[in-house]
């Protein structure tokens, strides 16, 4: 158990104790007042029914008879008799509770004398005011002794178990309820701590079952952000993964050139140079597809830094595609764009461009020689919209998101260079500019990707 | 006479540049670049030994090599992802003869062939029969039996079975039988040899309590 538990355990423990005692003083006040009123007369049944037998006792066998009546029988219910002479002093001789004689004389004055208190002469004619006291409920059962003391004591012993099982009562109370607040805040520590371990398939919300209040709601979000960054830490793992792999492919035929190139290079003259012209081609491979790695990195780390101006989208897409279109031509291929009137946005120029390009470039790649690749911009409302419309073979139904992920290439053209990281860059640059990319295929047959990015205010 | 190698590749350039090697160093190398195109060439019988590169498309080599060996003993080379101990594992299960991690340098590529195929085709002095403990092995034919009954071995799993079958009565070390059986030193953390021993112990059924591993060192076929 930790210190919480202890500190609510202890807060709720006092609280209670404190409470008890703070009632109980309050009963004890009553039951004291109570005790002044029990020593007045009592005029329940019990009490007209041993007075009244008191009093025919009197009556018929006078004093000594009333005496002997009264030292033998018991009478339940705390009751004792008093018969008081004229001088307030008790057959017996036991002291009168004061309150008591007052009220009973008042009683026994009044007109319709209440049947609890009588008046009797005694055969001998001495009169005596008969009348009934309650005593203490405590002293129920047992004690005979007339008068003997005043109710409300509690016995000793009696006592001290009632405060033990107080004690023990409120003691449970307040462990489950210090139980049930701490328990849900250790699961939450187990639950970070394990999270900080790296076990980020940690939810502690199962371990809450049933529970509806703020803890829970805590253990909810703890599940959502462990969630996010599980996804987070496994696209990154599946990254690394990916370039990793793609590393390979370069180094492997730059190991391959390299082992041509040693092979006895006296025996197969002139094969030194076509080897070492594949060993420059595999670095600058290798050195782009670093820099693309990086490209990617940086774009996904960061959010939109500063260095934000306003960029007019039309030029950019001009030029880029201006230059799209020189070296589509030299495949037989071309790239139509109308520059319409400015289109305003807020961005990194470098990276709009580059999105751009990248989206321009693998249309350019994958449509059908011959054909043309439709660029198209247009601002709709508060957006630009940008389409680029290849003839190409489009992508598989389930494909269309996947194609933004980093090194997806679509199966059928795994021999098409590049590393499948220019749409995936392109991506994370719209998205870095609040702006939105997706790629559906088109009527006609072939891909179009459309970027929409918020105009400039 | 020239060994026919089958290389399967998906990267053209990189295959190409490895059948220009191979082929300078004295093999004749035919180049496919898919799994499917892989398994059919290696089951037609003109090869001596294949390469499959274990990432392809269409087939990938695991389910070309599970192909080939349905039907076929052919020695075959994988070529596995350098730190990619599942596939490696896999291949040798599957009946891999070795594999050779990527990037490799092509000397390696064509070292590992040659011991392979060296192996494969055993000077014949050594060509009579040994039997020990009922188990019959004919080096020039291939062939072991367990008390008449044929086993049949891949190639690899043969030369090590033979190593231990002449060393019977002694514990062979793992060294040794990298060295004579796979014609490679043993390298750390290899678990090839491991993987090659089940999967004998697999095919000799009855027979497999023959072979003890003597743990830390090495196996011991026991000879009555």
């Amino acid at each position: 158990m930790g210190r919480l538990f202890w500190k609510i355990l202890l807060a709720f423990w006092l609280t209670l104790i404190a409470t008890a005692a703070a009632t109980g003083a309050v009963i004890w006040a009553l039951r004291e007042e109570r005790a002044g009123a029990e020593a007045s007369v009592a005029l329940g049944m019990p009490a007209v029914l041993a007075t009244d037998l008191a009093a025919a006792t009197l009556r018929h066998g006078g004093v000594d008879a009333l005496r002997d009546w009264m030292g033998e029988v018991r009478r339940p219910h705390g009751i004792a008799v008093f018969a008081v002479d004229a001088k307030g002093a008790d057959l017996l001789g036991r002291p009168v509770p004061e309150g008591a004689l007052a009220d009973a004389r008042e009683l026994a004055d009044s007109r319709g004398s209440h049947r609890a208190v009588r008046a009797v002469e005694a055969p001998g004619g001495e009169r005596y005011l008969v009348f009934a006291q309650q005593q203490g409920p405590r002293l129920r059962g047992g004690d005979a002794r007339p008068g003997g003391g005043r109710g409300g004591r509690p016995r000793e012993g009696g006592g001290w178990l009632m405060l033990a099982m107080g004690a023990a009562a409120s003691l449970a109370v307040s462990a489950l309820l210090a139980w049930y607040l701490a328990r849900p805040i250790r699961s939450l520590r187990w639950a970070l701590r394990s999270a900080a371990e790296g076990r980020l398939e940690t939810r502690v919300r199962p371990l809450m079952k049933g529970r509806r209040d703020e803890i829970a709601d805590l253990g909810e979000e703890f599940d959502e952000m462990a969630r996010r960054l599980q996804k987070l830490v496994e696209a990154q793992k599946r990254l690394l993964h990916d370039v990793s792999h793609e590393l390979r492919s370069p180094l492997a035929r730059l190991q391959a050139a390299v082992g041509l190139a040693r092979q006895d290079p006296l025996r197969f003259q002139g094969a030194l140079e076509p080897s070492l012209e594949r060993i420059e081609r595999e670095a600058a491979r290798l050195d782009e597809l670093v820099g693309e790695v990086l490209a990617l990195a940086r774009l996904e780390g960061g959010k939109a830094e500063s260095g934000e101006e306003p960029v007019d989208l039309a030029e950019l897409v001009a030029s880029v595609a201006e230059d799209a279109r020189f070296e589509a031509q030299a495949a037989h291929r071309d790239v139509a764009f109308q520059l319409a009137s400015p289109v305003l946005v807020r961005g990194r120029p470098e990276l709009l461009q580059r999105a751009v390009e990248n989206v321009i470039r693998n249309a350019v790649k994958y449509t059908a020689e011959g054909s043309t690749v439709q660029v198209e911009l247009a601002a709709l409302g508060q957006r630009a919209r940008l389409l680029v419309t290849d003839r190409g073979p489009g992508v598989a139904p389930g494909d269309a998101e996947r194609i933004f992920e980093p090194f997806y290439r679509s199966g059928a053209n795994a021999s098409v260079d590049g590393f499948g990281l220019g749409l995936a860059i392109a991506h994370a640059a719209i998205a870095t500019h609040r702006g939105s990319i997706r790629a559906e295929n088109a009527a006609g047959g072939g891909l179009r990707v459309e970027i929409e990015l918020p105009l400039a205010a | 006479m020239t060994a026919q190698v089958l290389l399967a590749d998906d990267d053209a350039e990189l295959g190409a540049m490895l059948k220009e090697y191979l082929e300078r160093d004295g093999f004749g190398v035919t180049l496919v670049h898919d799994g499917d195109a892989a398994a059919k060439a290696a089951l037609g019988g003109t090869f001596q030994i294949a390469v499959l590169d274990v990432m392809m498309p269409r087939m990938d080599g695991m389910e070309a090599l599970r192909r080939i060996r349905q039907a076929s003993r052919i020695p075959v080379i994988m070529l596995t992802a350098r730190g990619d101990d599942i596939d490696r594992i896999l291949g040798l299960e599957l009946g891999a003869d070795d594999y050779v991690p990527k990037p490799c340098t092509p000397r390696e590529l064509s070292a590992r062939l040659r011991a392979i195929l060296r192996r494969v085709h055993p000077q014949p002095e050594a060509a009579g029969p040994v039997a020990v403990s009922g188990l019959t092995l004919w080096p020039q034919k291939r062939r072991v039996e367990w008390r008449g009954k044929p086993i049949e071995l891949t190639s690899t799993q043969f030369n090590v079975l033979e190593v231990l079958m002449r060393n019977a009565g002694r514990v062979v070390s793992k060294k040794e039988l990298s060295e004579q059986a796979l014609g490679r030193p043993l390298a750390r953390f290899d678990r090839s040899l491991d993987v090659h021993l089940s999967s004998i112990r697999q095919k000799l059924g009855e027979a497999a309590d023959l072979i003890r591993t003597v743990r830390g060192t090495g196996y011991h076929l026991v000879k009555d």
